[in-house]
């Protein structure tokens, strides 16, 4: 009778140890594919891989080292969302073919942007601090810690095709999208669309000599 | 003279003695004091007392952050643009023909350890500013973390070298000026500075600038103004030195620099007031 008693609170134990096990390893799972902070989170270091790769930072594989940065940036924005939402207002009087030039564009005025930011690297740390989700929405906290000091970048993403993608981001509360924003429309006022390609195309050819 | 200077000392001492009683006490003024913020649009968060968790934050996410896409912003009265365009050119080229070749040179022969320090060093001397900021603001354990960061990091830390108050204690520093006092009570920022060396700011930081040259202690060694300079001019090249090639990325992927830097310089006074 003990002996059952003892084989039957073994099987027990067995038993909520397997269960601990499955629960806890369907929660992993479920965040590594859900999460927007796990799949920001996958991306930058993705990035940064690249970035402290001693083979890549040789003068010869530095287009190498570019484009395979690029590669993942190019996964982890919406820059038809961004680049609509930079426009504000003005973005609905374009045409079709205006609205996917001017993507275009602005996709490589943020690459610009990121790729200025691959040659100051220099081993920066990046933390990951919180994560807020409603609905097909997300804010993601990080910081960067440079040269000991805490610099706060919160990224806001939105779902799509069952990924998480950057619609925006925020260093030190600025936002990149309402700058830009601020930045196109006081251009678009004084020389409409015509000028702001034009700029922004002067700017793209300027960072390449 | 002396009797201004010592009547000054005590204030200190008494202010200091205040507080370090005060950090081991509750914080009730905190919540009484939202019934300050009588502008909706400034829309104050208050930090709740002791150390920030991801659940109580909840306050960070305000609702029209999530879908402002289409939202124009309020725009920046700029009156003086003429002017400040002016201004922002020289500063541009100050940065470039002089600043920065000088920057180049100070990091050549100090290393970065000491820039840090360095660093330190300036930014423990607005404590007392950020301490009298936060009290103003409400914000008593704020200002008390502050009071102790003050004395910790100009003893144990020698003379504000070393961070010994965040290092081993994780007492970190807000970032509380005057200016940000004045958008608390509910001053707008007023119309668009761009001053000759200092760089971007508005009317009421502007003021600000003053209320906090004031709380610094550099005042109490009664030097001269050109000492007041030189230590300015040391603290921006080392500055410059820890953050070189932000500015150029920045101003070179913006299409009109001005705006993108009036833009960005308003957002981030914003962000810090809502803090």
């Amino acid at each position: 009778m003990r002996k059952q008693s003892k084989q039957l609170s073994r099987c027990w134990v067995f038993l909520i140890m397997l269960l601990v096990v499955l629960l806890s390893g369907e929660r992993i799972l479920a965040s590594s594919n859900d999460d927007p902070l796990v799949q920001l989170q996958k991306s930058i270091e993705e990035i940064l891989v690249i970035l402290q790769s001693e083979e890549l930072k040789t003068p010869e594989k530095k287009d190498e080292r570019k484009q395979l940065v690029l590669n993942v940036v190019n996964r982890m924005f919406d820059f038809r969302a961004m680049a609509r939402s930079s426009l504000g207002q003005s973005w609905s009087s374009l045409t079709t073919e205006e609205q996917d030039r001017f993507v275009g564009l602005f996709a490589s005025l943020i690459e610009q942007r990121y790729i200025g930011k691959i040659d100051a690297y220099n081993n920066q740390k990046v933390i990951y601090k919180d994560q807020r989700v409603r609905d097909n929405k997300a804010r993601v906290y990080t910081a960067i810690i440079d040269k000991d000091l805490e610099i706060p970048i919160d990224y806001s993403l939105e779902k799509g095709q069952g990924k998480w993608l950057i619609r925006d981001l925020r260093i030190e509360n600025v936002s990149l999208i309402a700058n830009y924003r601020r930045d196109f429309n006081s251009i678009m006022r004084k020389e409409q669309f015509v000028g702001l390609v034009e700029k922004i195309t002067e700017q793209l050819e300027k960072s390449e000599m | 003279m002396n009797q201004f200077k010592a009547k000054k000392i005590i204030a200190i001492q008494a202010y200091v003695t205040f507080f370090v009683l005060l950090h081991t006490g509750t914080c009730a003024w905190a919540s009484d004091a939202s019934d300050l913020s009588s502008n909706p649009q400034t829309d104050v968060i208050f930090k709740t007392d002791g150390p920030a968790s991801g659940a109580e934050n909840d306050a960070w996410d305000d609702e029209e952050n999530w879908d402002d896409e289409w939202e124009e912003g309020e725009t920046i009265a700029d009156p003086l643009e003429p002017l400040n365009r002016f201004f922002f050119h020289f500063n541009d080229k100050l940065y470039y023909w002089v600043l920065k070749p000088v920057t180049r040179a100070y990091s050549a022969i100090v290393p970065e350890d000491i820039q840090i320090s360095v660093r330190n060093f300036f930014d423990n001397l607005r404590s007392p500013t950020r301490a009298v900021n936060s009290l103003f603001q409400g914000q008593v354990h704020d200002s008390s973390v502050e009071v102790a960061r003050f004395v910790l990091n100009s003893t144990v830390g020698i003379f504000g070298l070393g961070d010994f108050a965040k290092d081993v204690l994780d007492l970190r520093s807000t970032r509380e000026d005057t200016g940000q006092t004045l958008g608390f009570y509910g001053a707008g920022g007023g119309f668009y500075i761009n001053w000759p060396f200092l760089g971007p700011s508005n009317f009421r930081d502007s003021l600000g600038m003053v209320g906090d040259a004031y709380l610094n202690p550099i005042i109490f060694l009664d030097t001269s103004n050109e000492v007041i300079v030189g230590m300015w001019t040391f603290e921006k090249v080392n500055q410059t030195a820890l953050t070189l090639g932000d500015y150029e990325l920045f101003t070179e992927t913006a299409l009109d620099p001005y705006t993108a830097v009036k833009d960005a310089y308003q957002q981030y006074r914003n962000g810090l007031i809502k803090e």
